[in-house]
């Protein structure tokens, strides 16, 4: 933000302006391209999910829109969904029905601001970062039961309860291991995350100490029921409820859930990139030329694990998805910000 | 307790070994033939659509008889040596792909081909007709056949050993370029449509 706000007054024009102006200015600019980044994790990783379902399921995925690999195909299927008839159910609660999905899109716009692309470049540089983060993105949980309930569907209603337990779950052993992490650096801000890791692989939180290995795989399968994708998709499942708290939204409703879900894919493995995996910093010391696009390919490492995981398990009953967090996650996460706090102490790191 | 750690212990065990599984398939080349840029090899005695060589077909009726479900249409006008056949035609709606006509042709020339994928938006297109008299009438008797140059079948080998290759050379150039010409091939038009339906 204070990048942009200091190449804004370079520019011819915006010299004069006053700081709030360059602050709206910058601000809106900002929301724009992070809207526009969303748009394209929709865009890209539909496409790439499908491919990478068609690979490990020895088949091609989309191979005729557009010449290459059916690069085209997320776009079509956007076009599409764009085109269909927007329907409100009769008896559905039009207020609630309306705004639910503006409700999971913007928790998970929200949460972008604070993502750091590269040194200094973030759309808000807050001190709380981390946990602003986490903050915002549980909002998604609100806009899942408003859907559910608005939808007056009852498989909608069902995957939509299902949706609020495991998210609400989940988002404990995911903040949980975090934490260790943050005793590390001492400070919430997403910046100061990223710049304690700096030098080399060896230097990223996953491989400073055991503990904190673990909390990463335990972030991990977090991340995984918390945008609640397979194998923990119990509030989608096809199966069982249709598809869920989106049952009954066509159209651009439907493709805001749609963008929600593409964004908060590409959200968490950001998150596990920018606190466990060395953010913008490339594995060698010295080869940081392009910090965000370092970044950036990370993230879609990341995803790529996602989507790795969820076309290879199978999905988990709902006893298991609960027993899993309460009774395995959450006891391990806390045992790593036991353990890691314990090493820290011995090894002489808090001075 | 044990059994607690044995648990997640077997669960992380085995999610590795799927993840290995399927990570394996990511880079081995999809099974997927491309269907309409690919196409299957098919077996040699792959019965697909009916192909009729109207160049050497003399309208004898022996297919269009011993067809179980009567799909084959024959019409012919005039008699003896006069006798023109003027509408060969396969209703591929009744078709059972049944391969009597071809086994039983006299001639070899209504053979089995490998072509299967003629899809069509109406059903009456799957009538295929294999010749257009208004073109060119053909002929069915032998000798008409021999003195116009068209094909005709060699006699048993005592008696026709001599003849066979001294029609076939001086018919063969005649007769082809016209026949090919006319026959509505199933082979060329339907697959034409499907190109541009697609």
């Amino acid at each position: 933000m204070e990048i942009l706000t200091a190449w804004l007054q370079g520019l011819p024009g915006f010299g004069g302006m006053s700081d709030q102006g360059l602050f709206i200015t910058g601000a809106a600019l900002m929301a724009t391209l992070m809207f526009t980044v969303m748009a394209l994790c929709a865009i890209v990783f539909t496409w790439m999910e499908r491919k990478v379902a068609g690979f490990i399921q020895s088949r091609y995925g989309p191979m005729r829109t557009g010449r290459w690999h059916g690069w085209a195909q997320a776009v079509a299927d956007m076009l599409k969904i764009l085109g269909k008839e927007d329907i409100i159910p009769a008896e559905a609660d039009k207020g609630l029905f309306v705004f639910a999905p503006l409700l999971v899109l913007l928790g998970s716009l929200l949460a972008w601001a604070a993502v750091p692309w590269a040194p200094g470049f973030s759309a808000a540089n807050l001190d709380l970062g981390l946990f602003y983060i986490f903050a915002a993105s549980s909002m998604v949980v609100m806009g899942i039961l408003m859907a559910g309930w608005a939808s007056n569907n009852k498989w909608a209603l069902y995957g939509a309860a299902r949706g609020a337990a495991q998210m609400v779950s989940y988002e404990i052993p995911l903040a949980l291991a975090t934490i260790p992490v943050i005793m590390h650096v001492g400070s919430l801000n997403t910046q100061d995350i990223v710049v304690a890791q700096q030098g080399g692989i060896l230097n990223w939180f996953v491989l400073r100490d055991p503990f904190l290995f673990i909390a990463f795989w335990m972030y991990f399968i977090a991340s995984i029921a918390e945008t609640n994708r397979g194998p923990f998709d119990m509030p989608e499942t096809e199966s069982e409820l249709v598809a869920g708290y989106h049952t009954e939204y066509t159209g651009m409703r439907f493709a805001f859930f749609f963008l929600a879900e593409y964004a908060n894919l590409f959200l968490v493995s950001v998150i596990a990139v920018m606190v466990f995996l060395g953010g913008w910093w490339s594995p060698i010391p010295g080869l940081d030329f392009a910090p965000a696009l370092t970044f950036v390919i990370k993230g879609v490492l990341m995803v790529f694990l996602n989507m790795w995981v969820r076309w290879t398990l199978p999905r988990v009953r709902v006893d298991q998805l609960m027993y899993l967090c309460w009774k395995v996650m959450i006891p391990v996460t806390l045992l790593c910000i036991v353990g890691s706090g314990v090493l820290m102490i011995t090894s002489g790191a808090l001075g | 307790m044990v059994q607690y750690f044995q648990d997640i212990y077997a669960a992380v065990g085995s999610a590795l070994v799927g993840m290995g599984v399927t990570i394996k398939h990511i880079w081995k080349k999809p099974v997927t033939l491309q269907y309409p840029d690919e196409r299957q090899v098919m077996p040699p005695r792959f019965r697909g659509f009916v192909h009729n060589d109207m160049t050497k077909c003399d309208s004898c009726g022996i297919c269009a008889k011993l067809c179980p479900v009567d799909c084959i249409y024959i019409e012919t006008e005039g008699k003896g040596k006069d006798r023109y056949m003027t509408r060969y035609a396969i209703d591929y709606n009744k078709c059972i792909w049944c391969s009597m006509c071809t086994e039983n042709c006299h001639t070899g020339s209504i053979t089995m081909s490998h072509d299967y994928d003629h899809s069509v938006y109406d059903r009456r297109t799957l009538v295929y007709e294999f010749m257009d008299p208004t073109q060119q009438k053909i002929p069915c008797h032998r000798a008409t056949r021999e003195e116009l140059g068209w094909w005709v079948e060699p006699k048993a080998e005592k008696k026709a050993a001599p003849a066979k290759p001294a029609t076939k050379p001086e018919a063969k150039p005649e007769a082809a370029p016209e026949a090919d010409a006319k026959p509505a091939s199933p082979a060329d038009e339907p697959s034409g449509d499907k190109g541009e339906d697609k």
